[in-house]
């Protein structure tokens, strides 16, 4: 009696339940890869099950950058050039802060820039094209006192104070707490060799205007010293590190500034004109950073020696900060970019509750398909449903495990392939249908009809993973670029998780709980008519 | 069982026209509307000021030398107003700010950009995805049933029933572009490759049936296992089409907006895919066994008969 129990039951729990193990086991890792808890580099971002999300659904700035290269420039070189362009790009763009930017190089001469969570675009673009020039100044002084524009105007001066510094004056006043200051002119040695008075912007200022200027605003000159033989422009150059960071004032209120590093040139260049300033009379005791001729602060020298560190404070807010440290730390783009792409901010087209709307359609999705299922197909159509549950989670974890960038479009290309994956299903049913009306025995039918339906099955997949190829190939190709590459991306995923659905797993399920069970007497559970006594598990 | 082989040049010469009429359709300027990624150009989203009126805006655009970008101003629900032109250098689109500036506002968040040269690009890589995506699925069907005799009808008819499906998504787009101005984006072209992908399944699902029964010499004469296969496959290819169609709906009632026009070309084209599977796919087969292409022309049966 045992034994012939044992050997009757030995077929079906062979090679069947280490199937259905690894469908367990399967499932297992893929709950465990959504499941938002512990310390996993899986669950990068808590929300939205941890998966990554395109601008479309998270918000965020995207453009498009031709670089200008100048004329004759051998295509090696333009490789060259367009690769350390993106790398400063990414670097500015890491050091603001974004989180999983892209920055990819397109046809040789272009740059696409993604900025998730980014939302003001004159700030993006400015990050990305524009290079802070920095410079560290000193007051210039006219003898014993500090020179300003009037000294300059009334003596009708042919040359400078300091005749030793060459580089241009900025006129302007010392910036206090509180108050943004911008420069009052700037003096500068044309090429020949006449003193040009010019605006901010490079402008030349005309008679008139420099007779109503403020005149009183301190000239300031470039921080020049000679240290180990060489001598140095003290510039953001000179700097190996920038960073925003937060100080708590002793009154305990926050001051938002930039930590700065020199390097070991630029630091003893710094010491030496410390040396030089501290403890000396106002205003010759301050020294002044400069951000593209305007003053961002003019701090008064507090020690002889910094070592190489110091700070830029200048009621800056937490954003130009750290777009400021960006800057400086990037360094120039070796090419010029135009912009060539430049969507509307998709962030601003949607409504926020987005995300929460296209997880809520993929759910209503997945629950309206299942039903229909149940509805036509009886019990294999409740496996179904079961299994598109089970679809459902293992390509959402490979989604994140990849990890992919789910954009709006891949959240459609993931439907399509839920109605892909049903529609294998479908085709399966319908063979089965067909065979148990043919009179064939249940294990027979489900084998007969995961037979039949694979060429069809296999053919129809193929022709979408084609097409899911020159998607790709498309959204390479162009500007824009992330919609379509994601849908490609997702959809093939899909489609090949359906086909391990439907041939495995579906499968699985309906020989390991019907083949031989009551349910193999019940046609109705299989949406069939009895038809006459030809039924039954043989 | 439902004879549809007898009808079979009925049912090509509805295709044929639908194929005709949908191309006219997409073909004629001011049909298919091309969206920005296509044409090129600036979008500028303008928040007037106090008491501008739309007409202030066009008279100001006029001024500005661009009267064809003043009969295009359109007005959002919001109160804004979005303002287009051909592609512009960087100082012209400066100066045109400039000059709107007594208007308005410029939201840069909302406006938008496309040069010239890349809106080419991408509708040539367009065409371009799109043609070969339908010829790599010719060679391909072709070879999956390279064991059936004259497998390169097989392969065409699956095509034909493609071509059939993309124009019918592309004519409806031309009417919807036509009555509430639907624009095609590269959305548009991402759908219609997602469907060359998808709606051929339905073919193939038709065609595999014919392939097996063929084989099996189920079916008696040609028309009558044609017959048959489409009439096995017949469930199958409704509801995989009612599933289908039902999620993409889900979607386009829940999140519509954004990707709305993505989602029509979608369901248009599942549906279309389900019909051409039946009508045309193996109608194309019984004709082309049959080389009955005169049929095809309204009343040459008729003649033939009457000559007999």
């Amino acid at each position: 009696m045992m034994r012939s129990r044992l050997t009757r039951k030995r077929p079906r729990f062979g090679g069947n339940s280490w199937l259905l193990l690894l469908i367990l086991a399967i499932l297992g890792v893929s709950i465990w890869v959504m499941t938002p808890s512990g310390t996993s580099v899986l669950h990068r971002q808590k929300e939205n099950l941890g998966l990554r999300l395109g601008l479309d659904l998270q918000g965020g700035i995207s453009l498009g950058y031709q670089a200008q290269f100048p004329e004759g420039t051998e295509d090696a070189d333009k490789a060259d050039l367009i690769k350390i362009t993106a790398n400063r790009i990414r670097t500015r763009v890491d050091a603001f802060g974004v989180t999983e930017p892209v920055v990819q190089i397109q046809g040789g001469d272009r740059i696409i820039v993604q900025l998730p969570g980014m939302t003001d675009r004159t700030q993006a673009q400015s990050l990305i094209q524009q290079t802070a020039f920095l410079e560290f100044r000193e007051v210039e002084m006219n003898g014993t006192s500090a020179a300003t524009l009037k000294d300059y105007l009334d003596g009708s001066r042919a040359d400078f104070f300091s005749s030793g510094v060459s580089g241009t004056r900025v006129f302007a006043h010392a910036v206090s707490v509180g108050e943004p200051v911008a420069s009052v002119a700037i003096l500068k040695r044309n090429e020949s060799g006449v003193l040009e008075y010019l605006d901010g912007n490079g402008n030349a200022l005309d008679t008139t205007t420099l007779t109503d200027i403020d005149r009183s605003a301190l000239s300031w000159m470039p921080a020049v010293r000679t240290v180990d033989g060489q001598t140095v422009v003290l510039t953001g150059g000179n700097l190996t590190k920038a960073q925003a960071t937060v100080n708590t004032t002793q009154a305990g209120a926050t001051e938002i500034a930039v930590d700065i590093e020199f390097d070991s040139i630029g630091g003893k260049v710094f010491d030496a004109i410390a040396a030089d300033d501290y403890g000396k009379a106002y205003p010759q005791n301050m020294s002044g950073i400069f951000l593209d001729n305007q003053p961002v602060s003019t701090p008064t020298f507090n020690t002889s020696s910094f070592g190489g560190k110091a700070q830029i404070t200048g009621n800056f807010e937490w954003n130009e900060a750290k777009l400021l440290a960006a800057q400086l730390k990037a360094g120039q783009l070796p090419v010029e970019l135009k912009v060539i792409y430049e969507p509307r901010t998709v962030s601003a087209t949607l409504g926020a509750d987005f995300t929460h709307r296209a997880f809520l359609a993929t759910l209503i999705g997945v629950l309206v398909i299942g039903l229909f299922m149940i509805l036509y197909y009886r019990l294999p159509g409740g496996v179904a449903a079961v299994v598109l549950l089970i679809y459902a989670t293992i390509v959402l974890a490979v989604y994140k495990a990849i990890p992919v960038t789910l954009t709006l479009a891949g959240v459609a290309g993931f439907i399509v392939s839920l109605g892909m994956a049903v529609d294998a299903n479908v085709l399966i049913f319908e063979r089965m249908k067909e065979e148990l009306r043919a009179g064939r025995t249940l294990k027979a039918a489900i084998d007969a009809g995961f037979n039949r339906a694979w060429p069809a099955i296999r053919d129809s997949n193929i022709t979408t993973f084609i097409a899911c190829g020159i998607l790709y190939w498309f959204g390479s190709s162009v500007v824009a670029s992330s919609a379509v590459m994601g849908f490609a991306f997702t959809l093939a995923i899909g489609v090949a998780v359906s086909m391990f659905s439907a041939m495995v797993i579906t499968r699985t399920f309906l020989l390991f709980f019907f083949s031989g069970s009551r349910a193999a007497k019940r046609l109705a559970w299989f949406g069939v008519q009895p038809k006459s006594g030809v039924v039954g598990d043989a | 069982m439902l004879n549809f082989a007898a009808r079979s040049h009925h049912f090509m010469r509805a295709a044929l026209i639908v194929i005709i009429l949908g191309a006219i359709l997409a073909a004629v300027p001011g049909g298919l509307k091309l969206g920005m990624d296509f044409k090129g150009g600036l979008l500028l989203s303008l928040v007037p000021n106090e008491g501008i009126t739309r007409g202030d805006v066009e008279n100001k655009l006029s001024a500005l030398g661009y009267p064809e970008a003043a009969d295009r101003v359109q007005e959002t629900e919001d109160g804004r107003f979005l303002i287009r032109t051909r592609d512009l250098s960087e100082e012209e689109q400066q100066a045109l700010k400039d000059g709107l500036a007594e208007t308005g506002t410029v939201d840069p968040d909302e406006s938008g950009y496309v040069s010239a040269a890349v809106a080419t690009e991408t509708a040539r890589n367009a065409a371009i995805a799109t043609s070969v995506a339908v010829v790599l699925m010719l060679l391909y069907i072709t070879w999956a049933f390279r064991k059936v005799p004259h497998s390169i009808r097989y392969g065409t008819a699956s095509v034909v029933a493609l071509i059939f499906n993309l124009i019918v998504t592309a004519g409806v787009f031309a009417i919807l572009g036509r009555t509430i101005g639907w624009e095609i984006d590269p959305m548009f072209i991402t759908a219609l490759l997602a469907i060359i992908g998808y709606s051929v399944n339905d073919s193939i699902v038709v065609l595999d049936r014919i392939r097996e029964n063929k084989a099996r010499g189920i079916g008696g004469d040609y028309d009558s296992m044609i017959n048959l296969s489409i009439s096995e496959t017949l469930v199958r290819s409704l509801n995989t089409a009612i599933t289908t169609v039902l999620a993409v709906l889900a979607v386009y009632l829940i999140v519509g907006g954004p990707i709305r026009s993505f989602l029509m070309a979608l369901f248009v084209g599942i549906i279309a895919g389900a019909y051409s599977s039946i009508f045309v796919a193996g109608q194309l087969l019984v004709m082309w066994e049959h080389g009955s292409w005169i049929k095809l022309i309204p009343g040459a049966s008729r003649l033939q008969r009457n000559k007999a």
